[in-house]
């Protein structure tokens, strides 16, 4: 790998996405400018001047039906498309070009809005993976198969902390 | 006219006013941005997230229409719904403002 470039690997879940957020203008303002996500959460990086730019993440599948139009919306207000990823789209504003604080939602209510796609997208899903492999649960439960056990108890672990932090995140973000 | 329009848009958002107001005339996401920058010197502008979420929804609900393409942007105007919730809100605001204007 060339000195210019560099990977790693982060997973952010869906309550993450904030801290994936600040991850990401942390990394530019050491420098690090981000090109691409690939694959399994890999982040790809290049070297550039340091800069304090700030990453935003929005989530719209309605967006697909006219994606053009829609980076049009962001580029014409300044923020640079990088790409989308597991749905979400990327976008990124030099703090330079800013005059104060500024995000790509101007009010809670379409902040809340995007986490209610999220929500109505990703969320519910997972809730039915959830409910079936609380049924699987029940199954290992029953049969005494311990390893069965084991792993659908770290599933359901690792569900239900999702679920409360995205709570958590969802909750927060309604306050403000 | 549909109770449950008028319950989700009367009071409205800042943005929802400002997109309602400016689509009297035909304009694009971008141009109401820097509209409403203009007519609130600079105190009130508009995000493309918001912005975009916002326009999907109001033509989705049948207030604004689109008429046509230009240049990667869509242009909107206001439908006659659109019309009559603008002023069901104008009115809602007058009446805020005229009581502000009496004594307590």
């Amino acid at each position: 790998m060339s000195k210019n470039t560099k990977k790693q690997f982060r997973y952010f879940t869906i309550a993450d996405q904030k801290k994936e957020e600040e991850y990401l203008r942390k990394m530019h303002n050491e420098g690090w400018k981000l090109v691409r996500i690939s694959g399994l959460c890999m982040y790809h990086f290049e070297k550039c001047e340091p800069e304090d730019v700030v990453y935003q993440l929005d989530f719209d599948p309605k967006s697909n039906e006219n994606k053009s139009e829609y980076i049009k919306m962001f580029s014409d207000c300044g923020w640079e498309y990088i790409q989308d990823f597991v749905g979400y789209s990327y976008f990124r504003k030099p703090c330079s070009e800013m005059n104060g604080e500024e995000s790509i939602f101007n009010d809670a209510e379409s902040k809340t809005a995007m986490l209610q796609r999220v929500i109505k997208t990703k969320l519910l899903p997972l809730m039915i993976i959830f409910l079936c492999s609380l049924v699987q649960f029940r199954i290992a439960l029953i049969s005494h198969s311990y390893v069965l056990i084991v792993i659908w108890s770290v599933l359901l672990a690792v569900y239900v902390v999702i679920f409360v932090s995205f709570l958590i995140f969802y909750i927060k973000s309604k306050e403000k | 006219m549909d109770a449950h329009i008028k319950k989700v848009y009367v009071p409205m958002t800042e943005t929802g006013f400002y997109i309602l107001y400016c689509l009297q005339k035909e304009n694009h996401g971008y141009g109401i941005v820097q509209a409403v920058e203009k007519i609130t010197n600079g105190e009130i502008r508009l995000a493309p997230g918001t912005m975009y979420g916002s326009l999907c929804k109001m033509e989705k609900d049948g207030l604004i229409k689109f008429t046509a393409e230009q240049d990667k942007r869509k242009l909107y105007i206001i439908t006659e719904l659109g019309k009559e919730i603008l002023q069901l809100e104008l009115k809602r605001i007058r009446r805020l403002y005229k009581t502000t204007q009496e004594e307590i």
